[in-house]
């Protein structure tokens, strides 16, 4: 049965605007930010029974922040003794002394730390967990002025593409609550697209932010490995993870990922980048851009299930879409060719090996004895990793555990662990080779738009599913997902551009190209 | 799925610290029969003259001040008191003065 949920689209303005947006109007006085978190709240008291976007949020905390932010801006000024009035049209603060995302209400993806807020990463394993520090992006947006509001809900520790897998209940998709968000930043993707916050962090493995960006409608990015800190980021696969904005728009991911990239002396792989340049994403044009789109991640051939190999099956419509933006990039004087990665083929099964081997690894420090759930029967110590490990993780953690110790058993460690090892490398070159000869990927950020709730019941076909995202988590490299128009059921469609490593300038800019020419369609039909 | 992939599976649970219920091995194991072989696939692979290092770090550049693209840095393995032993204490399950508490280990 479908759920009624009350039209987004009839919302007030405020809910209208994008988090760059809003954060203008209330330097510029035109909005208070206590207007905005009121406002977001009642979407929240209105939705979130039927969404179940949130696992936590604090309402009163929040507008208590949102009164004093407001008292920044009068005092700010006061100060100056006129109107701010001096920002720039990408709303940006120019020397206004007040912090970019002041007053703005953000989501933050419950695998994120923000100290004395539970943080439960979807696990009964850490199901009272209240962390004594936060992590550093999200203390950084915090500097920024935006007001966290809460954590979202997902799959239990990352693994998985519908945020089905949470001990805390499913999360629905805004626009059919029959639907899946996608996951494992389904929560982060749906309290965006419902109105529920204006912009949210989410983490992504192999796909976590991408994915559910794009069945939501919204833009998601997933910077360069190490750009952005991990520190305070609950670990799954410690070479993949990675915290990134999803958003309504791909200002308002710039400049989240402006906030909270940076190198972290608390995580040692994390480095510097340069800033994006929000003009220059403005006035990027595609001309003389040479654009590639892999075969191997725009649809599977006969021959390839011939050979046992199981891919997922394209919908019609994504594949249709990425003709049209084949179409419109060539238009726009750009030169798009097909090109031949073979080794992203195992793009699927290279990912779920390093990533379950070292979830395994990760995971084993949930033992009972420091942090998180104890079970409260055990009698020694030996029962007590046991039955607590066996009831607090849930059923697709304890498959990614399983295989994860199978391949790094000694039986299995050079054949497939090493291997998939040297095979992750393969898939490095295979874009260094692309990216010596093209500016940009493109395909689609997932084969399908939000599949029905209960679908997802092949464990191996979800990871099949990944196919279009886990190639640059491997690589390391950027890549984001853009909305681009709707499937024959009106659910949304995105796409995926791939960047060079540090190339999030060029993604940034790619993506606004193709949403202005969505706004300029808009407007043309209205 | 084979008698020895059965085994060496359940041995790896044990192994994992889980203690699988009957009805959640038949589930596991019977996915895993699809996902093992699926995984396999990548034996197929030339890979001949790669190296094993797994990280998305390229490993071409130098170590420098600030490594972008670079090596991982290191820094001083200084002593640091983070402030917060009273709350990460608060975070255990039992506790005993500024200690962990765990059942009973040995006889």
């Amino acid at each position: 049965m479908t759920s009624k949920l009350p039209d987004i689209s009839n919302s007030e303005t405020i809910l209208s605007m994008n988090a760059v947006e809003t954060a203008r109007a209330i330097r510029e006085q035109k909005v208070t930010s206590e207007e905005v978190v009121r406002r977001i709240f009642e979407n929240i008291d209105e939705r979130e029974s039927i969404i179940h976007a949130y696992v936590s949020f604090w309402k009163e905390e929040a507008l208590e922040k949102a009164r004093e932010c407001d008292k920044k801006v009068r005092e700010y000024l006061e100060r100056i003794g006129g109107q701010t009035g001096e920002t720039s049209d990408v709303g940006m603060p120019e020397n206004t002394g007040l912090p970019p995302l002041l007053g703005v209400p953000v989501a933050v993806k419950d695998n994120l730390l923000f100290s004395g807020k539970r943080t439960a990463c979807g696990s009964k394993m850490l199901e009272n967990y209240v962390p004594p520090y936060t992590a550093t992006c999200v203390e950084k947006l915090e500097e920024a002025g935006a007001i966290i509001i809460g954590k979202t809900n997902m799959d239990e520790f990352g693994m998985g593409v519908s945020t089905e897998n949470s001990y805390f209940g499913a999360t629905s998709h805004p626009l059919d609550p029959d639907c899946v968000p996608g996951g494992s930043s389904g929560g982060s993707a749906a309290a965006v697209a419902a109105g529920e916050a204006l912009a949210a962090l989410g983490t992504d493995t192999g796909g976590s932010i991408r994915q559910p960006a794009a069945f939501c409608g919204l833009v998601g990015l997933r910077p360069t490995y190490g750009s952005v800190s991990r520190h305070g980021l609950v670990a799954f696969s410690s070479s993949m993870d990675t915290a990134g904005p999803i958003t309504r728009g791909s200002v308002d991911a710039a400049v989240l990922f402006n906030i909270v990239k940076g190198r972290d002396p608390k995580d040692q792989t994390s480095a510097s980048s340069p800033d994006i340049d929000i003009s220059a994403m403005e006035s990027y044009s595609v001309r003389g851009k040479r654009i590639a789109i892999p075969k191997q991640l725009s649809g599977v051939s006969d021959d390839a299930s011939a050979d046992g190999k199981k891919g997922p099956l394209f919908s019609h419509d994504v594949l249709n879409a990425v003709q049209t933006a084949r179409a419109i990039l060539e238009e726009n004087g750009a030169v798009v060719e097909e090109i031949d990665m073979p080794v992203l083929e195992y793009a699927v099964p290279i990912y779920y090996i390093l990533s379950s081997a070292e979830a395994s690894s990760n995971l084993s420090r949930y033992d009972g004895i420091r942090y998180g759930y104890r079970d409260p029967e055990a009698k020694d110590l030996s029962e007590l990793y046991t039955r607590t490990r066996s009831s607090g993780f849930g059923l697709e953690v304890k498959r990614r555990i399983l295989l994860g110790n199978y391949v790094l058993s000694s039986e299995h460690f050079e054949d497939i662990y090493r291997k998939a090892e040297k095979a992750r490398n393969l898939v490095k070159t295979a874009f260094d080779d692309a990216f010596s000869k093209y500016d940009l990927l493109l395909s689609p950020a997932s084969p399908m738009t939000a599949p029905k709730k209960g679908e997802n019941t092949d464990p191996l076909a979800a990871y099949c599913s990944d196919l279009c995202t886990v190639p640059s988590s491997l690589a390391g490299i950027p890549s984001i997902s853009f909305p681009f128009g709707k499937s024959s059921e009106g659910l949304p469609i995105g796409l995926q551009l791939m960047g060079r490593r540090s190339g999030e300038q060029e993604i940034l800019g790619a993506a606004r190209f193709f949403e202005k020419l969505g706004k300029i369609a808009e407007e043309a039909e209205s | 799925m084979d008698h020895s992939t059965e085994k060496a599976l359940e041995r790896v649970a044990r192994l994992s610290g889980l203690s699988l219920s009957e009805g959640e091995k038949e589930v596991l194991f019977s996915d895993l029969s699809h996902i093992i072989p699926y995984m396999e696939q990548i034996t197929k692979l030339d890979t001949e003259d790669r190296t094993s290092g797994s990280s998305a770090r390229p490993a071409e550049a130098g170590k420098t001040e600030d490594p972008e693209g670079g090596e991982m840095l290191l820094r001083e393995d200084e002593e640091e008191d983070s402030g917060l032993s009273s709350a990460i204490l608060s975070s255990a399950p039992e506790v005993s003065g500024n200690m962990f508490c765990v059942p009973k280990a040995v006889e």
